[in-house]
């Protein structure tokens, strides 16, 4: 595994010269998009300019690797402001986070399972998770303003969040996937077929919603989790960090 | 009995994100021993399982080993209390590993006291706990820092970060620190602290500080010094930042005597007692010399330079006409020709005569400012006409000779010597001594100054007792100019005898108390050798000046040894000296006439025609 892992370092180093200068488009499209305010967006595009030829990967799996770090903290507070209103037997009903619309991308189950996958098949799952989630979170955003619950408003937001994060997150990670080769490039589509409606009564909705947002918060884990794997395995420069 | 309560507060943790650990809180036993047993589910499957291990994590605990365990996996965990009479099930519980990891505490704490130039600081380092997998990215801890001083019950937190070592600075000084390290996933519990790092710093002294101390020790000793030095030059300083304003101060008055308001103190004290000079010791002011003046082409007299006597000067052919009145060569006479061209003649008679005369004055000193005077004077003439050539004789001894020099005299024009005396030939300004020579011409308020002068008597030659002092006395016109001269007494003799002889002379014999200058009359001698003797030797020197300015004469020794040999002139000498050249020199300043007008009167006597005329004065036959 590990001369396979190898072998595939040096393969995405070759492909990297080449797409270099549509990493660097991308990557300040990446930045731009991602929301940064205007003096940081000008000194990452600066530096990017400066750095365009040499932008480490390791740096870039360093910012990914923050960002869902960020989304699977939303995530984890909005199903506390959830749970603040709802009562926890209401979950009990609540259909199995097996039910996932995602469940269906094998992902490893332990951590062994995990050391054990590649970097591009790493990659490739958090890209599959993060493109399945894109229709749930604007369902969850329209849903969230209606959503009868008292903090229907700081769920809103953070949603709203949520989503922007997810969508800086995937520029990234396009632009990662670039450089690692065409394994990390394979997405597996995870179609969401809730439909937009939650619900017709306000506990279906709630349930339904409460739902949504547990899986989100365990796919947004999982994300967070392989690309700090990620992250620790190009780091080689840098043991301090892993 | 009962059945047993039901278990509470089901709460599992794992440390690594690889196992778990779930406890319980166990509910009344009923009474009856109780067995407790976990069951849990995972989520997508229906089947349950039991704990697998109770011990391992003690009492009412379940251990979930990495076999059983697994990631984003929902456990459903129920907790059965189980006693003889009954079962009770506890609430179930939804458990995913990876939301409840909290790691154990970092180990491995070390703490560093570094001395860094006075300014110490605390090095804390740690290690991951060592079942976290950090390396692998599988866990991402980060760690904090907290201390506290050992007599305090706060600690201070400080965020480390994913760093595994930390700087603490600020310490106080001689304190001691605990410091303590723990640890949290990026989304998990936090760690328990670690046990706490004891650790002292050392005393120190903080530089600043002690340069402080230094500085002030350092400027109170300046000031110390510079206070001493003050004190030991205060008053010299106090002298120089104060300048004492000086008082008044006049010789010879009292401050007190001004303050003590007597006037009559103040007065006398401020008439000083020798001033003006009333004591008559004429030599103390001798300081200034007569300097007769002779007419125009006259040369005067010098000092003791003989040489420009010598020079200048040689017996001349009196150009005297016998006229009595003339036959003295009255200056006065001379004077008024002096505008015709007669002048000329008379001039060169005069040169001659002065010549010779030059021989027989008298010799006076002259002093420098002779020429001064003359050079005063000589400036001063604009009106007589014929005066440039005097003028510029003046600054030269003989120098008026020049330009009338028509006789082969040798005109000792000699500038240099001239100068020391100043022929103001000139000026006839000699107006001290025309007064009293020549007619007492009341225009001639101005007395003669004479700083010296000669008798000399020449006929034709009219000795114009040139007034040094005369600088300031603006030449009259020809008309005032006064030539004073001295007529020989014997002039009718002397008549014959100047064409001989040129020049006649009086001695001056003294010069009384009463500013009467006592001449006495060189008699000619038939002889010439003894006149030239007496030419040669009648100088008469001048004293001193009295208060009055009045002159003294020096006799001179030899005059008398000249007149021994020269009979007849002893005999005039007698004579003369029994009337005596009444004159009274007063060299007098531009308004003081009373010298003249005390001399007038006794010229007056004497002076039928309005000239002086020393023989008529004494009696002699006039021609």
């Amino acid at each position: 595994m590990q001369q396979k892992s190898e072998k595939k370092a040096t393969g995405p180093r070759r492909r990297r010269r080449r797409n270099r200068l549509r990493t660097c488009r991308t990557d300040e499209r990446t930045m731009a998009q991602g929301g940064i305010s205007g003096g940081k967006l000008f000194i990452t595009a600066v530096y990017l300019v400066a750095m365009c030829r040499a932008v480490p990967v390791n740096d870039l799996l360093d910012r990914a690797s923050q960002r869902s770090d960020k989304m699977h903290s939303l995530s984890t507070l909005l199903t506390q402001d959830m749970d603040s209103h709802f009562p926890p037997y209401g979950r009990m009903q609540m259909p199995r986070p097996a039910d996932c619309h995602t469940s269906g991308l094998l992902t490893p189950n332990d951590k062994e399972q995990a050391l054990q996958v590649s970097e591009s098949d790493l990659m490739s799952l958090a890209r599959s998770l993060l493109r399945g989630w894109v229709d749930p979170l604007a369902v969850l955003s329209t849903n969230a303003i209606t959503l009868p619950h008292p903090a229907k408003s700081s769920i809103s937001s953070k949603i709203q969040e949520l989503q922007e994060h997810s969508k800086s997150l995937a520029d990234g990670l396009d632009i990662l996937s670039s450089k690692m080769g065409p394994a990390a490039q394979a997405i597996s589509i995870l179609p969401y077929t809730g439909g937009t409606d939650l619900g017709q009564d306000r506990v279906t909705i709630l349930n339904k919603f409460n739902f949504l947002l547990s899986c989100l918060r365990r796919d947004s884990h999982k994300i967070d989790s392989f690309l700090k794997v990620l992250r620790c395995r190009a780091a080689k420069l840098q043991p301090e960090l892993c | 009995y009962s059945p047993p309560g039901k278990p509470t507060n089901i709460n599992c943790r794992s440390p690594e994100k690889e196992t778990f650990t779930c406890w319980w809180q166990p509910g009344s036993d009923g009474g009856l021993p109780t067995t407790y047993a976990l069951y849990y589910r995972k989520e997508g499957s229906e089947k349950v399982f039991e704990c697998p291990d109770y011990k391992t994590a003690g009492k009412n605990s379940c251990f979930f080993s990495k076999n059983v365990t697994s990631i984003w996996v929902n456990y459903n965990i129920t907790v059965v209390a189980t006693n003889s009479m009954g079962s009770t099930f506890s609430n179930p519980v939804d458990v995913d590993v990876v939301y409840i990891v909290k790691p154990n505490p970092p180990e491995e704490v070390i703490v560093n006291v570094t001395e860094d130039k006075d300014w110490p600081f605390l090095q804390v380092s740690w290690k991951p706990p060592k079942m976290a997998d950090t390396r692998s990215g599988w866990i991402t801890l980060i760690y904090e820092v907290r201390l506290k001083l050992e007599n305090e019950n706060k600690w201070e937190e400080l965020s480390a970060g994913q760093r595994k070592n930390f700087k603490i600075y600020s310490l106080r000084s001689g304190g001691t620190y605990d410091v303590q390290v723990r640890c949290k996933p990026d989304h998990g519990f936090w760690s328990e602290w670690s046990p706490s790092t004891r650790v002292k710093v050392s005393e120190y002294l903080p530089r600043e500080r002690s340069m402080w101390i230094l500085i002030v020790v350092f400027a109170v000793f300046i000031l110390f010094i510079s206070i001493w030095m003050i004190y030991m030059n205060f008053h010299s300083v106090k002298h120089y930042l104060l300048p004492p304003v000086p008082g008044p101060k006049i010789k010879g008055i009292d401050k007190q005597l001004l303050k003590s308001g007597k006037s009559e103190d103040i007065f006398s004290s401020l008439v000083v007692s020798n001033f003006p000079p009333t004591t008559s010791n004429y030599e103390d002011f001798l300081v200034q010399y007569l300097e007769v003046y002779i007419p125009e082409e006259r040369e005067l007299i010098m000092d003791e330079g003989k040489d420009l006597q010598d020079d200048g000067f040689k017996t001349e052919n009196s150009t005297c006409d016998n006229d009595s009145g003339r036959g003295s060569c009255d200056s006065h006479t001379l004077l008024i020709d002096k505008g015709g061209g007669d002048k000329e003649d008379g001039q060169q008679s005069d040169q001659e005569g002065s010549q010779a005369e030059a021989d027989t004055k008298s010799h006076e000193e002259a002093l420098e400012d002779e020429l001064l005077a003359c050079s005063h004077e000589n400036a001063q003439i604009p009106n007589i006409s014929n005066e440039k050539e005097k003028v510029k004789s003046c600054p030269s001894l003989f120098s008026p000779l020049p330009q009338y020099s028509l006789s082969p005299v040798n005109q000792p024009n000699k500038p240099k010597t001239g100068k020391q005396h100043c022929l103001s030939d000139s000026l006839f300004t000699p107006n001290s001594l025309s007064s009293y020579f020549t007619q007492p011409d009341p225009s001639n308020t101005k007395g003669f100054r004479s700083n010296y002068w000669e008798c000399s008597l020449d006929h034709k030659q009219s000795h114009l007792f040139h007034p040094q002092r005369a600088a300031h006395e603006a030449l009259q016109a020809q008309n005032d100019l006064n030539a004073a001269y001295v007529d020989y007494m014997e002039a009718p003799m002397d008549v014959h005898a100047l064409n001989v002889r040129p020049t006649e002379y009086v001695e001056v014999q003294r010069v009384s108390d009463e500013d009467v200058v006592l001449l006495h009359p060189v008699p000619p001698s038939h002889e010439n050798s003894c006149n030239v003797s007496h030419q040669t030797e009648d100088y008469s020197r001048v004293r001193m000046v009295n208060n009055n300015n009045g002159l003294l004469l020096l006799q001179r020794d030899a005059i008398e040894e000249e007149k021994n040999m020269c009979p007849y002139e002893e005999e005039m000498v007698s004579r003369a000296t029994s009337t005596g050249c009444r004159a009274s020199i007063t060299p007098t300043l531009q308004n003081s006439a009373t010298g003249i007008n005390t001399a007038l009167p006794i010229l007056d006597e004497m002076a039928g025609s309005g000239y002086v005329d020393t023989a008529t004065m004494f009696g002699l036959p006039t021609y």
